[in-house]
Parts: C-alpha cells; structure tokens; sequence
C-alpha cells in the first residue's frame, strides 16, 4: 500500500558530521530524515521504520555494511527497498561485491558532490 | 571500528589506514562548503565566497594527496588493482585534451592532437588510463617555460602495441635528475618553484598502471627543449 506523507531516507552511518550534513541537506529538498550509528541499529530500523531508501555506509561498527545489505536483501519484507552504498571504500572488488549483493547503486564519499548525492537518492526513489 | 572491512578490503598498513580515515573528514568539509558557496543556507559576500572557494581547492588538495597515498601503498603491497577492458585510447586522450584546453589556452598553451588514422582499441583501465594521461598533460602544461607553449599529444600503432605521447616544449628535468624521474616523491626545482603543492607521485603511480595494464612508459629530453613522455599499452587486433 503507498505509503503518504514525505518520503523517509534512512542513513546507517558512523560519522557524526557526515549524517549532520546530510540531514540538513535531505529535510531541505522536503525528504523525512532518520538515521542509524551502527551496522545492528541501522538494520533494525530498516525494518521498524521501513523506508523508502536507504544510504548506507560500509565502514560501520557492530556490524559492517556489506553484512546490513545482505540482511536487508535477504528479507522479503526489505529486500525491496535500494541501498546506496556512500563509502570511502573504493576498491573495484568493493565495488563489485556490494552490486552484487543488490546495491542500487555505489558512491565514493571523496569522490562525489553532495549535490549529486542528492540527485541519484531522487533518481533511485521507488515511483509510487 | 571497520576493521573488519579493513581487513577484508585487505587495507592493513598504517599509512592506508590512516588516509582511509582521513576520507571521512575531507567529504564532510567538501560537502559543508558545497552548501555554504552554494548560498543555500544564506546569503555570502564576494569576499566570503572567495574565501570559501580557497578552502574548498585546499580540501580538494588534501583529497588528492590522500588518494595518492592510498594509491602508492595499494602498489607496495601488490594490491593495485587495474581493470582490463577494451578502450579507444583515442577517444580518451581526445576527451582529456578537450578538458584541459581552456585551462591550457589561459595560461599561453596549446595543447594539440593528432590521432591516428585507423580505430585503435587496447586492453587496459579507463579510469586509470584517463588518470595517466591527465597527469602526463596537466605536467606538460604546468610547467611550461615563460612564454607561448605547445603539448602535442599523439597516438599510433607499433607492431601489437599501441604508442601515445607527450610532447611538451617546457622547463624539462635536469640532466642530475633524470634517473629520479619515476621515483615517488621526486620534485626538481623548478617544478617545486611553479607549483609547491604537487605530490610527487603522479609520475610513480603512472608507472605502476602502465607496467600493470602489460605496457611501458619511458621518456626522452627533446633535443630542442622540453621533454616528451611515452608510454604504450597492448593492442586489441582488429577482427
């Protein structure tokens, strides 16, 4: 059933700033912004909260992000929703795996705007 | 925190390490001053916004600089990893000259190509080929002697390999240093004079790519003025 109201992206990243920065920038474009710390807090909040996109980081403690995404695809009731992977890692095997694994789609943190961030999280929005 | 991943990502010296961690900061300086120059969180002045544009190059620098450290540890450890599809080189140098054109012509330079005649692929990593020939430009430019220069960028076949060069007509390297060339970290004088900020590892990480991709690159001292870089990188035989 469509859900209503602003579109809910959920961030599972570490970094205190990182997640400032892409709050303010996110509520500014008219999304709902929740977010997660760690590997664990994220997953469960994928589920509690069931978003409508997830940005997710790979570098993550308790539980690092190639393990979320498995879960999260592996779950019938979550496995539809598109990760974008926003890391630092940048490896071509990193890269390869988490695809593989059902990432929309992988962003090197250093290597891309913020602006473009933006855009590919309204080009990977599920259409309702 | 990530060691995991670090240790799956078979990241393990300490210099890898620590510019992986590096990252993290830098994207979120880059990303607070892409908001703030972008005047969305509120007006700025001319003045502000300059500022902001000098710190916003520094980051970048800092950017580069920790991406090659990245880069040459990755080499060190034998963990570079180059991609082996086919590409038109052509094309490539095509692309990248259009991208420096502007920059070049600003500052007195033509940068001038001649392609080869027939469709040229080769077997090698676009990004990391784009990388090299980037470099091998941007030196060319850079350090340009006073006055009009000119780069000319070529590219042919030799035997099953396919030849690009770099030709430049600009401060060169001393006779003392030419050994040095390709070694990390190396800076002559003059280039440290035109640009203080550069890593020193352009040269060292062509290398690596152009060695790992099953070419070679060399250089000669022109014997007019200026250098010319050479490196070649196996062909895709056409059917």
């Amino acid at each position: 059933m469509p859900k209503k109201g602003k579109p809910k992206i959920l961030m599972i990243e570490d970094d205190i700033f990182f997640r400032k920065l892409y709050r303010d920038k996110l509520v500014r474009e008219g999304f709902e912004f929740i977010e997660a710390t760690n590997g664990i807090e994220g997953l469960n909040k994928v589920m509690s909260e069931n978003p409508d996109l997830v940005l997710l980081d790979l570098m993550l403690p308790r539980k690092n992000g190639f393990d979320v995404l498995k879960d999260i695809k592996a779950n019938p009731n979550t496995k539809d929703i598109p990760v974008i992977i926003l890391s630092n890692l940048g490896q071509e095997s990193d890269v390869k795996e988490a695809l593989d694994l059902g990432a929309q789609d992988y962003l090197i943190k250093t290597e891309v705007r913020l602006s473009e961030v933006i855009d590919k999280v309204k080009k990977n929005f599920p259409k309702k | 925190m990530g060691e995991e991943v670090f240790q799956k990502s078979k990241i393990s010296e300490p210099v890898s390490i620590v510019a992986h961690q590096l990252k993290n900061p830098i994207s979120v300086l880059k990303g607070y001053l892409e908001a703030l120059i972008s005047g969305e969180i509120g007006k700025i002045n001319k003045k502000q916004k300059e500022y902001l544009y000098d710190a916003l190059e520094n980051v970048e620098r800092m950017s580069t600089i920790v991406n090659h450290l990245l880069d040459v540890s990755k080499i060190e450890e034998k963990r570079y990893e180059v991609k082996k599809t086919p590409i038109n080189l052509s094309a490539l140098a095509k692309d990248v000259v259009e991208e420096f054109s502007s920059w070049a012509k600003a500052i007195n330079c033509e940068v001038v190509f001649n392609p080869p005649a027939d469709l040229l692929l080769v077997q090698a990593d676009l990004i990391k080929i784009r990388q090299v020939i980037e470099n091998l430009i941007s030196n060319a430019v850079k350090y340009k002697s006073q006055g009009q220069a000119k780069v000319e960028i070529r590219i042919q076949k030799k035997g099953n390999k396919v030849l690009f060069s770099c030709k430049d007509n600009g401060i060169g390297v001393p006779d003392k240093d030419l050994k040095k060339v390709f070694s990390k970290f190396y800076r002559s004088e003059d280039a440290l004079d035109i640009d203080p900020a550069g890593t020193g590892l352009g040269l060292y990480i062509n290398k690596a790519i152009i060695e790992l991709s099953g070419g070679k690159i060399w250089f000669k001292k022109n014997k007019e003025k200026g250098m010319t870089f050479y490196f070649t990188l196996p062909i895709i035989p056409s059917p």
